[in-house]
């Protein structure tokens, strides 16, 4: 980027605040709607607390100046290659995520708020999913339905009884949270292989580049440790006495994610691998290295668990380790996330976690679910297709914005396809009200206008602590009136800053 | 700890870029003489770089003037082929796109600042307006492919740490850079001046095209002959682009990479750099006095053998440190 545009720009917001309020200025074309959260402005037009210097510096700043400052930002991440793949459009195989250069900001409780209710999610799912498959007892005590567990297609029979390390499987979460006008709420949990990170770091390093001052004067929380943080977790579950040899397991350069599996291996200095790096051999894990075949001690897996090991799952992966589930099985290498985790993501499971939360922790949840109706039950289903025009509805196994319908968006012969299917297969799908995301201030085509935003903040669990960076991506429906804010669908992410409280600042 | 195909991946980043600067550096040579070369000595010289890269030489019209108007009009189509074909596996876009393929492999090791530069330079030449390039000045095209090159070399000579990954790919640079410099040297002594052009600018260019000519003249003398030429060119110990030159650092790279192989018994690959290192400092070879055919006959080295030798180092390198069985690599 333009170092003259981003030092010009962050000077000035050092300079005397001018008024600035939502619909005036430079803010002309920044509606408010009273039925959404706006996370820049209150209702009356003037800036949240927090907030108002960065109301301010974009007071100020003149459109080509924010122009010039995002070309830059994105001019970086193309030549830095921080890309991801489209699935199914080969002609945009790499694209670069689109970057809002307007962060987000939200106050140090608020994010306190945020983070003691994902411990506690995450707490109660590592525990749920250990039950699962072990003793079962929230299945017989009908926390939640047997058959929709055990039916499901996340359900990993060659799970039941094995002792994962630490009762950890679940070590890498991104949960996707929303604020709407009644606060926070949980839209869906991550638990197989989240991806997301690095953009939310990449994010990090162009702000700080373009707002230095800005950044500073806000007292942001820091998120660069977290690759340290990844490696500690995934290092406490390895550990049999020396430093265990940790490798990122890739499905390679084609995947969508690719690059942040190559980002957090180098950050991590280890070594980032695709399965035909790795052996089995007497049912230990070995890389295959210029010097030979190095043991491995802890697989940080970004591949489904179909494809993971043709031996135990799919017989025609070709991305996976044949024997690797064998050699977990042995005890003699840790998966992360283990096999299997994804049950507890399942889009109607995701409806009992608040029971799932009260039953083994005995505590009220502290962050909300989004009201839910499963297809799979007559009520749900009827009550599905009668509102669909008010409705998301999605595919249990779905992710990525892939597999859903927004009712209120689509048009009259779509909705009807959607409810063919939702007939013919009814436990495939549930159903959601219209969320009213919160929106946040973007700069978009010239002008400043507020989109709809969400939360991916990331969740790790090691041997006996759980970490949280205070931060996430934050991601943006950039199309004026969109809702869904997938990368996959046209979405583009922005930085979110977690301020430092009064006493954080102070130390 | 190295993996196996990272290291496979670093050689093949090194060859490629290699290889791409080695293109650049003959059509640059090609390209400047079309202002004031006679078409006929033209026409000589594409078919002797054809042949170092292993196409077919193009047809040019036996006659004179249909010679001259076709290989001025379509000396960039003959350039072309070598540069933006990215169909043809030698050309400057596909070595760089296939560099850009290995190194995103690589993100990991890679320094942040040498995958940019690379990538910087595959989005220049991508986005290039080949069309418009060519009518602006070929020349300016080539030596910016050749600048941008050279500038990934100083930033990865700049940034990266001297391990296995450099080892690496620096062994695929000097591979290929003995492959090609062979396959260079021999194409030019059998193709040879046309009759009646100078034999001393013949030799001379050649040692332009190797950035050899200042330091031939300061080493040897002003005077160009094909002998000394060729001694110079392969034995040169201080010409980064000698044979001799490629060999030694191609059997330095491999002790560091795997100092058990170079003690008794030699591993595989150190047994062939071993081999190719006295094949060009102690046979017959370096006595270039005698024309092709004489060095078999005396019992010496060919460039065909040296070729020959040099692909298998490929390959035994490739079966010792990337695809050895699982048997032989696991820990004792």
């Amino acid at each position: 980027m333009p170092d003259s545009i981003a030092t010009s720009l962050d000077e000035r917001f050092g300079e005397r605040p001018r008024t600035c309020t939502a619909g005036s200025g430079a803010f002309a074309h920044y509606e408010l709607d009273p039925g959404i959260h706006d996370e820049l402005f209150h209702h009356d037009g003037t800036p949240r607390e927090d907030c108002q210097r960065l109301a301010a510096m974009l007071a100020r700043a003149s459109p080509d100046d924010l122009a010039a400052l995002q070309d830059g930002v994105a001019r970086r991440f193309l030549h830095e290659g921080i890309t991801f793949t489209v699935l199914g459009r080969a002609e945009m195989s790499e694209q670069i995520i689109p970057i809002d250069c307007v962060p987000r900001v939200l106050s140090a409780e608020e994010w306190d708020h945020v983070d003691r209710g994902l411990r506690q999610r995450l707490t109660a799912l590592n525990l749920f999913l250990e039950d699962i498959y072990h003793e079962g007892r929230s299945l017989r005590d009908g926390v939640v339905p047997a058959d929709l567990v055990l039916g499901c297609r996340q359900y990993r029979v060659q799970m039941r009884g094995l002792k994962v390390p630490h009762g950890a499987y679940v070590s890498v979460c991104g949960t996707d949270v929303v604020r709407t006008r009644d606060g926070f709420a949980v839209l869906e949990d991550n638990l197989r292989v989240p991806s997301g990170v690095s953009y939310m770091l990449a994010c990090r390093a162009a702000m700080k580049q373009a707002f230095p001052r800005l950044y500073r004067a806000h007292g942001v929380r820091e998120v660069a440790h977290y690759p340290r943080d990844l490696y500690a977790t995934l290092a406490s579950l390895g550990s049999w006495g020396g430093a265990p040899r940790v490798a990122v397991l890739t499905p390679g350069r084609y995947n969508s994610a690719y690059y942040e599996h190559a980002f957090l291996a180098g950050e991590m200095g280890v070594v980032l691998v695709e399965g035909k790096d790795l052996v089995v051999h007497d049912s230990v894990v070995y890389v295959r290295t210029v010097a030979g075949l190095k043991r491995v001690d802890v697989v940080y897996r970004r591949i489904d668990d179909d494809f993971l090991d043709p031996v135990t799952f799919r017989e025609d992966s070709v991305l996976g380790v044949p024997g690797l589930f064998e050699a977990y099985r042995a005890g003699n290498v840790v998966i992360a996330n283990a096999p299997g985790t994804g049950v507890a993501d399942d889009k109607a499971v995701y409806a009992f976690v608040p029971a799932i939360i009260r039953y083994f922790l005995d505590e009220e949840p502290i962050l909300a679910n989004v009201e839910t109706h499963l297809c799979r039950e007559s009520d749900g289903l009827a009550y599905t297709i009668d509102n669909i025009e008010d409705l998301v509805v999605k595919e249990v196994g779905g992710s990525g914005g892939y597999g859903m319908l927004v009712g209120s968006q689509a048009s009259a012969s779509e909705r009807e396809e959607f409810v063919a299917r939702l007939r013919a297969d009814p436990a495939n799908y549930i159903s959601q009200p219209v969320l009213a995301l919160s929106r946040a201030g973007c700069f978009v085509d010239g002008r400043l206008e507020p989109r709809h935003v969400d939360l991916r903040p990331f969740v790790l669990r090691g041997r006996d602590e759980i970490r949280i960076a205070p931060g996430g991506l934050c991601r943006v429906a950039l199309r004026k009136g969109e809702l869904v804010v997938n990368s996959s669908q046209g979405g583009g992410c922005k930085d979110l800053w977690i301020l430092r409280g009064n006493e954080e600042a102070a130390v | 700890m190295m993996l196996a195909r990272a290291a496979a991946d670093f050689y093949w980043m090194g060859r490629y870029l290699e290889r791409a600067e080695q293109i650049g550096r003959l059509l640059d040579y090609q390209l400047t003489r079309l202002v004031d070369t006679p078409a006929r000595e033209l026409a000589h010289s594409w078919r002797v770089l054809y042949d170092v890269v292993g196409l077919a030489s193009p047809s040019v019209p036996t006659d004179a003037d249909e010679a001259e108007a076709f290989l001025i009009a379509d000396a960039y189509t003959l350039a072309g082929t070598l540069v933006e074909d990215e169909t043809q596996p030698s050309s400057i876009v596909s070595c760089w796109g296939q560099a850009r393929d290995n190194a995103k492999q690589l993100r990991p090791w890679l320094p942040v600042q040498v995958w940019t530069s690379l990538n910087q330079g595959f989005l220049w030449i991508q986005e290039t307006d080949f069309p418009a390039a060519w009518a602006a000045g070929p020349p300016s095209l080539v030596r910016e492919a050749i600048r941008r090159l050279r500038l990934v070399a100083g930033v990865s000579q700049a940034m990266m740490a001297r391990d296995d990954a450099w080892r690496f790919m620096e062994l695929g640079r000097h591979v290929e850079r003995l492959q090609h410099q062979t396959s260079l040297v021999d194409s030019w002594d059998r193709s040879g001046p046309l009759s009646g052009a100078s034999a001393s600018v013949w030799w001379a260019d050649l040692l332009r095209i190797c950035s050899a000519y200042e330091l031939y003249c300061r080493v040897r003398s002003m005077v160009v002959r094909r002998k000394s030429v060729l001694a110079f060119l392969i034995r040169n110990p201080e010409l980064p682009r000698s044979l001799r030159f490629a060999v030694c650092r191609i059997g330095n790279l491999l002790a560091d990479i795997d100092p058990g192989g170079a003690r008794h018994p030699l591993a595989p690959p150190h047994a062939m750099a071993l081999h190719l290192t006295a094949a060009v400092e102690m046979n017959p070879l370096g006595h270039v006095a005698a024309r092709r055919g004489e060095e078999e006959r005396s019992g010496g080295h060919s460039f065909d053998s040296l070729l020959k030798d040099s692909l298998k180092l490929h390959d035994l390198t490739m079966a010792a440190y990337v695809d050895y069985p699982v048997e032989e690599g696991l820990p004792s």
